[in-house]
């Protein structure tokens, strides 16, 4: 309201300068206008003043003499009163005038030179000059009159020019027909100005909104009236976008600043997913994978850009774990700690890996993305293959004595052995699967105390003699039971070892046995020593059967026995070479073995010898 | 005695087979023996014995191997096996579940159960 009643005044000002700056307009216009009148009416003036003068000069001087005097001044009165004609004289050859026309003692106020001037002009002349004491301009045209090419007379016409009027009736309405169309223009603009700026004004009113926000109502409406206002309104919503963009920049400072940050913590986080032993490939929710770590990207031959961004399908076509990742999305299976194993026969031919699923959630948005991780467990499969194997073996190899002996005691406690022959056959297989037994447990306990490292080792100075006298001993009977000669190559004056005699014992023993056991019956086995730069060398070598090319890289490995046939006949656990090379290496020695299938073996066993023991210390 | 049926011992350890061989022989069956699969499995198509005693872990064919094999014969001819099994765990003897006449006998074991289970396959005691 306040707005309209400030329209008023308003509106009266803007009518009173359009009306000043119309009335200044029309001033300027009928100037203009007179100027050009003025010019025109002289222009023509010059012409008829001319035209006149040379139309009389043509009559003879005895046409305007006489009687025919009055009837050319008559007409020339009448000609005069309206075409600004002042005065006429004609003069004769002397130049006295013989016809004057002109108002009394009009041709005193004629300067003398314009007279003279016009009497000796032999052609048409105009002169002007101003009449005494007016503004008046006095255009004198003379001509001479000439008769059979003798100048018998001269022509003179003063000529006026006609009073010009600013308020002529055609000016006016000349004026006022522009007035009219000045003032129809300026309507028309306006009305067109007004219709431009509406949207201009909806802008306003939007902007004012946009910027105010819930304050739209309290906020002033734009005046339907006034583009000053309209002005004013989009001036102050302008403000407020500058301040609103000034607040937007600050808060774009921030997200940048923590953007920044935040791509910092994601390559961190990049770097440190690069860094684990195992494979992880995130999707999103839809399923199209935002990042594969390097060992990932390794295994499965590809780049990180061609890797982003692909389906999880399309990078790893893998239809078991497609399956398990499908079952563990469905709610009612999704566990975490779940996996599958599975393999990548194309990509890591001959591994296992397990393969487990863990959701991203955000406590917002809730699931963001997803984490698959691919580990490789062929070590632990191929470790936990082996235990099972180990176990299996070493059951089997505890129950068969047990069995032996329970079988054959049993049969001997039921008195079903009547033979004499056949139980001493009975009782020695008991007491050799007795001791069978208890060399697998001695073998087993060993074995695990030095995995364990609990073995406590009794190092010290051990006398290759007595160490070699008590192991030979040791297999003394059975060699006599299988009628086999143990030749002997021992120098003299052997240098000693450091050592535990006893597990030294333990390894020779077993080596010196095993030449026994397989060695067939009334043969020989070859039992010799030497020096060698810092090692005592015990060379074993039997007539046995021989060890295949195949097995002879497993005989050390725990547990291994051979398949051959010849070697399962005979009882054995496949503990002793381990136990034997666990020993040697315990002592900072070497085993080592040649062999041909039935040809027999020759196991080496070096021990460094005292002063390198020393030495080393 | 035994009413002749023939059994065939089959495993590496000779003082086993010895056993088993004895204990059988003094309650009248024929006994044959192998020292592994492969062998067992040539005696089972050409001697056709009425009992097969045999060990698992064995070189050359193992005795699971041997079952698997020898399972379909037994729609010509049957005859019982018995697994001498070394049991770890109680689920390891699952394979034997599609095996006609199959049994498990865990070691340690007796001679004379060896040789009742053996019997009873045969209608009853043969003395």
């Amino acid at each position: 309201m306040k707005s309209n009643e400030l329209d008023v005044p308003k509106m009266l000002r803007i009518g009173i300068i359009l009306f000043l700056l119309v009335m200044t307009g029309i001033a300027i216009c009928g100037q203009i206008l007179i100027h050009e009148e003025k010019d025109y009416k002289i222009n023509d003036l010059l012409d008829r003043g001319g035209y006149l003068t040379s139309l009389i000069a043509l009559h003879p001087t005895k046409d305007l003499q006489g009687r025919k005097q009055d009837f050319f001044l008559r007409t020339l009165s009448e000609y005069s009163s309206y075409e600004g004609l002042v005065y006429c004289f004609i003069h004769d050859q002397a130049g006295r005038s013989f016809v004057s026309l002109a108002p009394n003692n009009f041709a005193s106020q004629i300067p003398p030179d314009v007279q003279r001037a016009s009497l000796q002009a032999m052609g048409l002349s105009k002169h002007t000059f101003q009449l005494n004491g007016t503004e008046n301009t006095i255009y004198e045209f003379a001509k001479p009159i000439f008769e059979s090419g003798q100048k018998t007379g001269t022509v003179r016409l003063g000529f006026k020019l006609p009073h010009i009027s600013f308020f002529s009736f055609e000016r006016i309405r000349f004026l006022a027909m522009i007035a009219l169309l000045f003032f129809a223009v300026v309507l028309f603009f306006y009305y067109c100005i007004k219709l431009t700026l509406q949207p201009l004004k909806k802008l306003s009113q939007d902007l004012q909104s946009t910027c105010n926000g819930s304050d739209l109502m309290n906020s002033q409406t734009p005046s339907t009236n006034g583009v000053a206002f309209m002005v004013k309104d989009l001036g102050q919503s302008l403000s407020q976008i500058k301040e609103k963009l000034e607040k937007i920049e600050v808060d774009n400072m921030k997200l940048v600043s923590k953007l920044g940050v935040t791509a910092f913590e994601k390559k961190q986080i990049a770097t440190i997913l690069d860094s684990l032993n195992l494979g992880i490939i995130i999707v999103d929710i839809q399923d199209d994978v935002s990042h594969v770590n390097d060992y990932m990207l390794k295994l499965l031959k590809k780049s990180q850009p061609e890797a982003v961004g692909c389906s999880l399908a399309e990078l790893l076509n893998h239809s078991d774990i497609q399956s398990f990742i499908s079952q563990q999305e469905d709610g009612m299976n999704y566990r975490n700690g779940e996996y599958i194993e599975t393999t990548f026969p194309e990509h890591a031919p001959g591994d296992t890996f397990s393969v487990s699923f863990s959701e991203l959630k955000e406590i917002e948005s809730g699931l963001v993305g997803k984490m698959i991780l691919i580990r490789k467990i062929t070590n632990e499969k191929l470790a936990e293959e082996a235990r099972k194997d180990f176990i299996a073996h070493i059951s089997h190899e505890f129950k068969t004595p047990l069995t032996s002996i329970k079988s054959y005691s049993e049969m001997l406690m039921e008195g079903e052995i009547d033979d004499g022959e056949m139980q001493k056959e009975f009782y020695n297989t008991i007491n050799t699967e007795a001791d069978r037994l208890a060399s697998l447990i001695q073998n087993l306990l060993s074995i695990s105390r030095i995995e364990m490292g609990s073995l406590a080792i009794n190092k010290s100075l051990v006398k290759t003699e007595l160490l070699i006298g008590d192991s030979l001993a040791a297999i003394e009977t059975a060699a006599q039971t299988k009628h086999i000669v143990i030749e002997k190559n021992i120098p003299d004056n052997l240098s000693s070892i450091v050592g535990d005699k006893e597990l030294l014992k333990v390894a020779l023993i077993n080596v010196l046995n095993n030449a026994v056991k397989y060695t067939p019956d009334n043969n020989h086995i070859t039992f010799s020593l030497s020096d060698q730069d810092d090692f005592i060398v015990f060379d074993t070598i039997d007539n046995g059967c021989g060890i295949s090319q195949e097995d002879l890289p497993r005989i050390f490995d725990k547990s291994f026995r051979s398949s051959d046939p010849m070697v399962r006949e005979m009882p054995g656990s496949g503990l002793g070479l381990a136990l034997t090379s666990e020993i040697v290496q315990l002592h900072g020695g070497e085993i080592d073995v040649e062999s041909e299938p039935g040809e027999g073996a020759r196991f080496s066993i070096k021990l460094p010898k005292e002063e390198y023991y020393l030495g080393k210390q | 005695m035994g009413n002749n049926k023939k059994v065939l011992v089959v495993d590496d350890e000779a003082h086993i087979r010895r056993v088993i061989e004895v204990k059988l022989k003094k309650r009248g069956y024929q006994v044959i023996t192998a020292i592994n699969g492969k062998e067992g499995l040539n005696l089972i198509k050409t001697q056709k014995p009425d009992v097969v005693i045999s060990d698992i872990m064995m070189p050359e064919m193992d005795g699971k191997t041997l079952c698997e094999l020898t399972n379909s014969l037994k729609k010509e001819q049957s005859f019982l096996t018995i697994i001498m099994t070394c049991r770890i765990s109680a689920d390891e003897e699952g394979w034997t579940d599609d095996m006609q006449d199959t049994l498990f006998i865990e070691k340690p074991f007796s001679p004379s159960r060896l040789v009742d289970c053996i019997d009873q396959y045969f209608g009853g005691p043969s003395e």
